[in-house]
């Protein structure tokens, strides 16, 4: 076998292992989740939305629902494939368990971010709910931001398994956090728009994975139309095949002496 | 039928400058038991490692179950128990749980898994534990529920890195007493611990290990002849000049240790003959042991 640690159909197993997992606290979640999108929603585009004029004729609300949409993806993504992998491979031993049976290491870094895409698209759709109750959303195409969602939040876990594995503690995660996911967050346009910003800035912006999961979620979210779809698409692909290489690589490496 | 179940030549692994497992060779049957015995540090924990594939050998070669290691680790591990040292039982997961989850990892759906869950729940005493978290259990259930688990998949070959270390000693008895059973039903064993003489009674064979490789290797009790003696005497408060010359001839080896002369005879009646025409009545007579042997061949100073 050329690939010896190559993920196979049993990476469903680990993800099954998640869900009874979850099983146990998903309520708790749910409701968590739902207080903190409301928040979320009200304080920037409505509190903060005051004192934005429309943009290209479309209430600030509006403009960052699905920039919201995005960051839950990504929170969630992140999250749970930081501290929770974290855990799950230096704290809890379960990685090692699991590579006593007949799992690889591809098995459980494609369970682990098929799981971290499960729990994000959880909390994306239940974003999507609350923004449909307040009437933001403009095409029933948003529908479809789903499993672009999914496609972002394999992405991030990826990113996030690569920061997890290079990791010694928890306290490397403050940095991952403050150097990658939150500049990431800021810049790709989930708040703001990227536009008539320095050009720099614009072209930096245009360099972030996240930026084209945002681009296709906006269009979709208003208008059911996105431009330049094929482009950021790739893009979105591109980058989560490239970190979901890498992540594979370096886990291994740190699962097998 | 299949042929050895282990086949190590000549297997290295060094971490950094250290030389963890520094050339072993080692063969295993179907349905032998095998224990490697050694001090802390010896390399045991890492040449388990390298039969399943958490630490890759740098150089030798290592077939398992007739499959090379480098390659095939995954069919090797279908047909594998593993039991480690350390815990990895899922925490966040209740016995059941964890043993069904874990079969899905071997593909065994988890309808296909129940009867045998509550088999081997009754085998290794935990069915009224059957829906307790983890981190309710005590030392010896976790270990019994690690050999649970690792029999899931009723394994023809199973590892065990110190299955009893740090339990009580009903818990120990009954962790042997069900190894005794595996093996009985054909179940090939290899395993390490830091009791002798349940090793000495459990195992077909045995090797000691130190510094990264075998210093000895066969069947205890011929090993303990071999190399001990039959009987050991211990003689408290030391022991003179006079007395020690006294023994050449008596196909008697001698030791002192702090203030205990320890006899090693090959000779049967002879030297506690001798040690009473001496006048020595303070003497403890006992049967040489794996003990022993293993003291003698690795030394008596601390290793960590």
């Amino acid at each position: 076998m050329l690939f010896p640690q190559a993920p196979s159909h049993r990476a469903f197993r680990v993800w099954v292992r998640h869900l009874v997992y979850y099983r146990s606290f998903y309520l708790a979640e749910w409701a968590g989740n739902l207080g903190e999108h409301i928040l979320w929603l009200v304080a920037f585009g409505y509190g903060l939305g005051r004192l934005v004029p429309n943009l290209d004729g479309i209430s600030y609300a509006q403009f960052i629902g699905p920039g919201l949409m995005v960051s839950v993806a990504m929170w969630n993504a992140t999250y749970e494939s930081t501290y929770g992998a974290y855990s799950r491979m230096r704290i809890q031993n379960i990685y090692d368990s699991m590579l006593m049976a007949p799992l690889t290491v591809g098995d459980i870094v494609l369970g682990d971010l098929l799981w971290c895409a499960s729990r994000a698209l959880i909390g994306s759709s239940l974003m999507l709910v609350i923004l449909s109750l307040f009437g933001l959303v403009g095409s029933l195409w948003a529908i479809a931001i789903l499993p672009i969602l999914f496609i972002e939040a394999v992405m991030f876990a990826a990113l996030g398994l690569i920061a997890t594995s290079l990791a010694h503690s928890f306290s490397f995660f403050n940095f991952y956090f403050s150097a990658i996911v939150m500049p990431m967050f800021f810049f790709a346009g989930t708040l703001f728009p990227i536009k008539g910003l320095p050009l720099w800035v614009e072209r930096l912006s245009e360099a972030l994975p996240l930026t084209h999961a945002v681009r296709i979620s906006r269009g979709l979210f208003i208008y059911g139309y996105v431009e330049n779809f094929i482009w950021h698409f790739s893009l979105l692909l591109g980058f989560t095949f490239l970190f979901l290489i890498v992540a594979c690589v370096l886990v291994s490496r740190r699962m097998v002496e | 039928m299949y042929g050895l179940v282990i086949d190590a030549q000549g297997i290295k692994k060094s971490f950094g400058t250290l030389k963890a497992v520094d050339g072993v060779s080692l063969q295993v049957k179907p349905g032998e038991c095998f224990g490697i015995l050694g001090p802390n540090g010896a390399g045991k924990t890492t040449t388990i490692k390298m039969l399943h594939g958490a630490v890759e050998p740098d150089a030798g070669t290592l077939r398992v179950l007739s499959r090379d290691v480098a390659t095939q680790s995954r069919l090797i591990r279908e047909q594998m128990g593993i039991v480690p040292q350390e815990d990895t039982l899922d925490r966040d997961l209740t016995v059941y749980e964890n043993l069904w989850v874990y079969a899905g990892f071997f593909g065994i759906a988890k309808k296909a898994s129940l009867s045998r869950i509550e088999h081997l729940l009754d085998f290794m005493q935990l069915r009224e534990k059957w829906d307790s978290q983890i981190k309710t259990l005590s030392g010896g259930m976790k270990r019994r529920l690690h050999i649970a688990r690792a029999l899931i998949h009723e394994p023809k070959f199973l590892i065990l890195d110190e299955p009893t270390t740090g339990l009580d000693p009903q818990a120990r008895h009954l962790v042997w007493q069900r190894l005794r059973e595996l093996k009985a039903q054909g179940l090939t064993i290899l395993l390490t611990t830091h009791y002798m003489e349940e090793a000495a009674q459990m195992c077909d064979r045995i090797g000691i290990m130190d510094g990264g490789r075998f210093l000895l290797e066969g069947e205890p009790q011929t090993l303990v002849q071999e190399k001990v003696g039959d009987e050991v005497y211990e003689l408290k408060g030391g022991a003179s000049a006079e007395l020690l010359d006294s023994f050449q001839g008596l196909s008697v080896t001698t030791e002192v240790v702090a203030d205990i002369l320890y006899l090693y005879s090959h000779n049967g009646m002879g030297v506690m003959e001798h040690l009473i025409s001496c006048g020595r009545k303070d003497f403890l007579r006992r049967p040489a042991t794996l003990e022993d042997l293993f003291l003698r061949l690795t030394g008596r100073e601390l290793r960590d």
